[in-house]
């Protein structure tokens, strides 16, 4: 089992080098002529005007608290799908109870508008 | 004649042979096992890592080519400038203006992330291959955990962007993080919930077992899943339906925009990558990977067939790249949460009742195919009962709309 | 628009004399319509709109008299040019003092006035009393002078007409160019320089933003952002800005920030002589550069009295009804690229597009500036082969086109749910902001020049006038499809019903005489209505040369248009709007 890590540890290596080669190999060939016209953040050719930095807006923030209910619950529910085939029948329907109760939180969710955009 | 079927025989499962033969190479040459070992995983984790570069080399090309032909141009080729017959050097001659292109650092960035994000945008990327199933013997590493891993690592994408548009501090850069934040974790949920029935018809986690498990492939017995992880594979890898991350005609480039040079790249790759990764998992988990004839006799042909499923896969992501358009940000949330997610928990529900059904009622057992048969009725039931219900809400808003209409069309009259 | 029966002019002006006694009088030749007291303009202007059905403001423009022309006294000269749902112009002319030019601004009663007092202010100084934001609009705040008035002098200034005396020293032309060197060409007010200056929130136009970004929303504390869409971005259809407050990514307030492509076309038009401007005018509109030709033409034609050819005239709907098209097509091409199918659709279009420009070529010589038409004709009579070329598109290749797009885009579930209900501009508003062409007739209002006020030979063939109702992007959408099929059908009539015979009424001339006077022509351009303003002292040149251009009157109604929707909503707006930036800056 612990082999089977350690190609995966030896992959990220290799795949963390990767960018970083490309990126240096960037770095030696290109020109480096840097000036401060150049270096203007981008906004249709005209200077930004106002922080950018801001709060912005606070639904993504909903969203991703509806996003946070569903992903914990499917981490329990990941061992229940894999031990399925010798699951009872009646533990399958325990399985479905949990998620019409995840349902309950989306229909909780939808009825409070918070899957609306505003 | 002899040498000739050994080479077959060498032929037929060239990639294993290959490595055994190194192996055999480094174990003559006097070294101890762990170091063995451990020498020849890095030069799988080597083969691993550039198979993806490698077609996303290709990939690129073949994009453009399709691109082209779609739209009634040519595309590539080599008039004009030489670049190869039919163009397929055009790749190479953009990554090298890359790697000349001025680096470009913006006013008052966040460096940390900002120089983080292209190198973690390519690492997470390749990091999902390392338990992708390419053949019968050929896989990196056949983890008890695999499409679990998958999944984790391909939602780390999430926060490279976040990465990306935040640091650049540029509001076009900001407005596209944000929106990687709703739509990339929204998406995880359906995609999440379509591989957990996949997890639960094929009993295991394990990549190799879950292509073991598809004597018929999972599309032709569960396509409702299927649909599902496809769909919300597309938004997760911000193809054209959902790709508001970039959403070039809005945000001109989204969260990269403030990229120049090789770092810019990174992230094109990245995407090309994720896509590619992707398609093999779709390949994977509903059209059998490497499964096909004679995989028996020549294990080679599996990575033919898996590499073919793939192609298909990312052909069907082309076409649909060209020809549709975006959505907006209100109609791609609904879509998830208010039409995806709830089927989604149905189908899971549905599947794993009528699955365990069968066992129960069949005590003696029953053959695959008329498990897959019932199967594919019930998510015939699941589709029509879907389709009903979406239809008698466009009822509703029909009649709305012309109730609302002939109101409208009463008022001008009073007026004049 | 109300329909009411169009009165006589002369009843006209005896309902206005009793109602306003000693606020209208005929205007003396050569000038047209009436002149109007300036402190009883709204008045005048309200009453004409509420009971006499001129519901439509078309053109606002300003002409500055420092000398005695045409027998009337030195002023500051503003016309109004209203129309009916049915019927030909009224024009009202306001004096204004020549030292100190103020007239009342007439937004409160025409909204289709505020750009054009806008630009009036910008480029003759005329102050618009009432005006709710009178600032530049054409050229950047700071700005030495009015450019249009009689006596301001560009740098490179030699004479007041063309053809200077100076580019022919010794018979053969010199450019003036190549005697000042580049880099020295431009003229800063005293005491600046563009080194030490430092813009202002001001001079970005910021300010209103800043005020609007300042008031949040109580029940959802956000901080608003101030984005600029534009001038360089991939979808504002060229060198326009957009400046947009955002919530979150809806939009609060947008303006339209113009004049990234100025060249004050109407000053280069004025110096130029008659017949030196057509070639102007191509590059106006550079997507339809045949319909940009037509309305001068037709202007200076109704001054001098010219009858056209029967031949010329069908030549000229034949080129007017293929340039719809083809304006038509890469509209709906451009609005799927904003919609995100980058280049499928564009390209289709571009490709029926290349085969409309080689029969231009074939015609006129060249592709997309043609140059074409002339007072009393065209400059070249159509080919046999072009004719040949042309019954092809109009009855074979074209409308296998229009049904392609029909099929593939119509029902399209994608499609429809981005431009169903968006960008929706109710009828009255579009009227009431002079909108035109099918931004006007998206919004269900049946008003086409073609059949509401027929030039040309327009009476003469049966087609629909297209509408839809809802007013969204979808609808101006159905609508330029349909006019695509109905340029098609007068097309299929123009060209089986071409007549033979000359092209040109009398000899080809040089220079010609335009009787003095003043002119409006205008046509159903691609985009809306295009009209041109001139005016003739007598001499070889416009005394003034005025271009009512349909996009930049159709840009008006962009922030109204745009408020609560989101980001991704603007640009398809702004594609369903179809502007090209070298009409709307000039």
């Amino acid at each position: 089992m612990l082999e089977q890590f350690i190609f995966v540890g030896v992959l990220l290596v290799v795949a963390l080098f990767l960018p970083v080669v490309l990126i240096g190999l960037a770095w030696l060939l290109r020109p480096k002529r840097p000036n401060p016209r150049k270096s203007e953040i981008y906004e249709c050719g005209l200077q930004p005007h106002g922080e950018n930095w801001v709060q912005f807006k606070a639904q993504y923030y909903i969203f991703a608290l509806v996003f946070l209910i569903f992903d914990v619950e499917a981490v329990f529910l990941f061992p229940w799908a894999l031990v399925y085939n010798w699951l009872p029948l009646y533990a399958v329907l325990e399985g479905v109870l949990f998620i019409a109760l995840l349902a309950a939180a989306l229909v909780y969710a939808w009825q409070k508008g918070a899957l609306e955009w505003m | 004649m002899e040498s000739l079927s050994r080479f077959l025989a060498f032929l037929a499962d060239a990639i294993v042979n290959i490595g055994d033969w190194i192996r055999g190479l480094l174990l003559g040459a006097g070294l101890v096992d762990p170091w063995v070992s451990l020498i020849m995983k890095a030069i799988g984790a080597l083969v691993v890592a550039f198979f993806p570069l490698m077609v996303v080399v290709f990939l690129i090309w073949a994009y453009r080519k399709v691109a082209a032909r779609m739209q009634g141009r040519l595309g590539p080729n080599s008039s004009g400038t030489w670049a190869g017959p039919y163009g397929i050097l055009q790749t190479f001659a953009d990554a090298i203006k890359m790697l000349t292109k001025e680096d470009i650092r913006p006013q008052g960035i966040d460096l940390i992330p900002y120089n983080l994000a292209p190198i973690l945008v390519v690492f997470a990327s390749i990091a999902t291959w390392a338990v992708m199933p390419f053949g019968p013997r050929l896989i990196g590493s056949d983890l008890n955990i695999g499409i679990f891993y998958i999944l984790a690592f391909s939602s780390a994408a999430l926060v490279v962007f976040l990465m990306a548009g935040w640091s650049s501090n540029n509001k076009y850069a900001t407005v596209g993080a944000f929106r990687s934040v709703a739509q990339l974790i929204g998406y995880e949920i359906p995609q999440l919930l379509a591989v957990l029935t996949v997890v639960m018809v094929t009993g295991s986690l394990r990549m190799q077992e879950i292509v073991g498990q598809q004597e018929i492939p999972l599309l032709f017995q569960l396509p409702v899943t299927a649909f599902i992880f496809f769909l919300a594979s597309m938004a997760e890898v911000n193809a054209r339906p959902f790709e508001l991350l970039e959403a070039e005609s809005e945000l001109v480039c989204g969260y990269f925009i403030e990229y120049s040079g090789m770092k810019f790249g990174m992230f094109y790759l990245g995407e090309f990558m994720n896509s590619t990764a992707v398609a093999a998992l779709f390949a994977t988990l509903f059209l059998g990977g490497w499964r096909g004839p004679w995989v028996e006799q020549a294990p080679i042909l599996g990575t033919v067939w898996f590499l073919l499923k793939m192609g298909l896969m990312l052909l069907l992501w082309m076409f649909i790249q060209i020809t549709f358009p975006r959505l907006r940000i209100d109609q791609m949330l609904a879509f998830n949460w208010k039409f995806l997610v709830p089927l989604a928990l149905a189908n899971l529900c549905v599947i794993g009742l009528v699955n365990k059904g069968i066992t129960e009622w069949f005590p003696g057992g029953v053959s695959t195919w008329t498990r897959a048969g019932i199967l594919l009725m019930t998510n015939v039931g699941i589709f029509l009962a879907t389709w009903g219900i979406l239809a008698a809400l466009e009822r509703r808003e029909q009649r709305r709309r012309e109730t609302w209409r002939a109101a409208q069309v009463g008022e001008v009259e009073v007026s004049a | 628009m109300t329909t009411e029966v169009a009165p006589e002019p002369a009843d006209l002006l005896t309902r206005l004399q009793e109602r306003f006694p000693g606020a209208v009088e005929p205007a003396p030749e050569p000038y047209e319509g009436l002149i109007v007291a300036r402190d009883r303009l709204v008045e005048v202007a309200t009453f004409l709109r509420d009971e006499m059905g001129y519901g439509y403001l078309s053109n606002v423009v300003g002409v500055d008299y420092p000398e005695e022309v045409n027998g009337l006294p030195p002023r500051f000269e503003v016309v109004y040019h209203l129309f009916q749902p049915t019927g030909g112009p009224l024009t009202l002319h306001v004096h204004a003092d020549r030292e100190n030019p103020v007239v009342p601004s007439l937004v409160s009663v025409f909204p289709a006035a505020e750009f054009q007092e806008r630009e009036a202010w910008d480029l003759l100084g005329i102050r618009f009393e009432g005006h709710p934001d009178l600032r530049r609009i054409l050229l950047w705040e700071g700005f030495d002078g009015h450019p249009l008035r009689k006596d301001w002098h560009e740098v490179y200034y030699e004479e007041e007409k063309k053809p200077f005396s100076s580019r022919w020293p010794e018979g053969h032309p010199v450019m003036a160019e190549s005697r000042a060197p580049l880099g020295r060409n431009l003229r800063y007010p005293p005491g600046w320089s563009p080194e030490d200056w430092r813009p202002t929130a001001d001079a970005w136009g910021y300010r209103p933003h800043d005020e609007v970004a300042e008031q949040r929303n109580p029940a959802m504390p956000v901080d608003r952002v101030v984005l600029n869409m534009g001038p360089h971005h991939p979808s504002t259809h060229g060198v326009l800005r957009l400046l947009a407050t955002l919530e979150g990514e809806r939009i609060q307030k947008l303006e339209p920030i113009l004049g990234f492509l100025h060249r004050c076309h109407e000053k280069i038009g004025e110096r130029n002589t008659w017949l030196g401007n057509i070639p102007y005018t191509d590059r106006l509109d550079y997507v339809c550069s045949m319909t940009n030709n037509w309305p001068y033409v037709l202007a200076v034609e109704k001054l001098m009295g010219v009858e056209v050819p029967e031949r010329a005239e069908y030549i000229r709907v034949i080129m007017g009804e293929f340039t719809r098209f083809l304006n038509h097509a890469v509209s709906v091409g451009f609005m799927c690229n904003d919609l995100g199918i980058y280049f499928t659709v564009m390209l289709y279009a571009l490709e029926e597009r290349e085969f409309i420009l080689d029969l231009f070529e074939m015609t006129a010589g060249s592709r997309m500036m043609c140059n074409y038409m002339r007072f009393g004709g065209v400059a070249h009579d159509m080919t046999d082969e072009a004719v040949g070329l042309a019954r092809e598109l109009a009855f074979e290749r074209l409308p296998r086109f229009v049904d392609k797009v029909d099929a593939y885009l119509t029902e399209n579930e994608l499609f429809r749910a981005r431009t169903v209900g968006v960008g929706v501009l109710p009828p009255d508003q579009a009227v009431a902001y002079g909108c035109s062409g099918p931004l006007l007739r998206g919004s269900g209002v049946p008003y086409d020049i073609r059949r509401a006020d027929p030039y040309s030979i327009y009476d003469e063939f049966d087609f629909d006038v297209i509408t839809a109702p809802d007013g969204d992007a979808y609808s101006r959408y159905l609508v330029r499809l349909g006019e695509m099929r109905e340029s098609l059908r007068i097309l299929q009539q123009a060209l089986n019903r071409l007549p033979d015979g000359p092209v040109m009424a009398g000899k080809k001339k040089a220079t010609l005489k335009v009787p003095a006077g003043e002119s409006y022509g205008r046509i159903e351009a691609p985009k809306g209505e295009l009209g041109f303003y001139v005016v003739s002292d007598g001499g070889p040149n416009p005394y003034r040369y005025h271009i009512r251009a349909p996009s930049f009157i159709n840009l008006g109604v962009m922030g109204e248009l745009c408020r609560g929707h989101l980001i991704a909503d603007v640009v398809i707006i702004l594609a369903s709007v179809d502007i090209t930036l070298g009409e709307v800056d000039r």
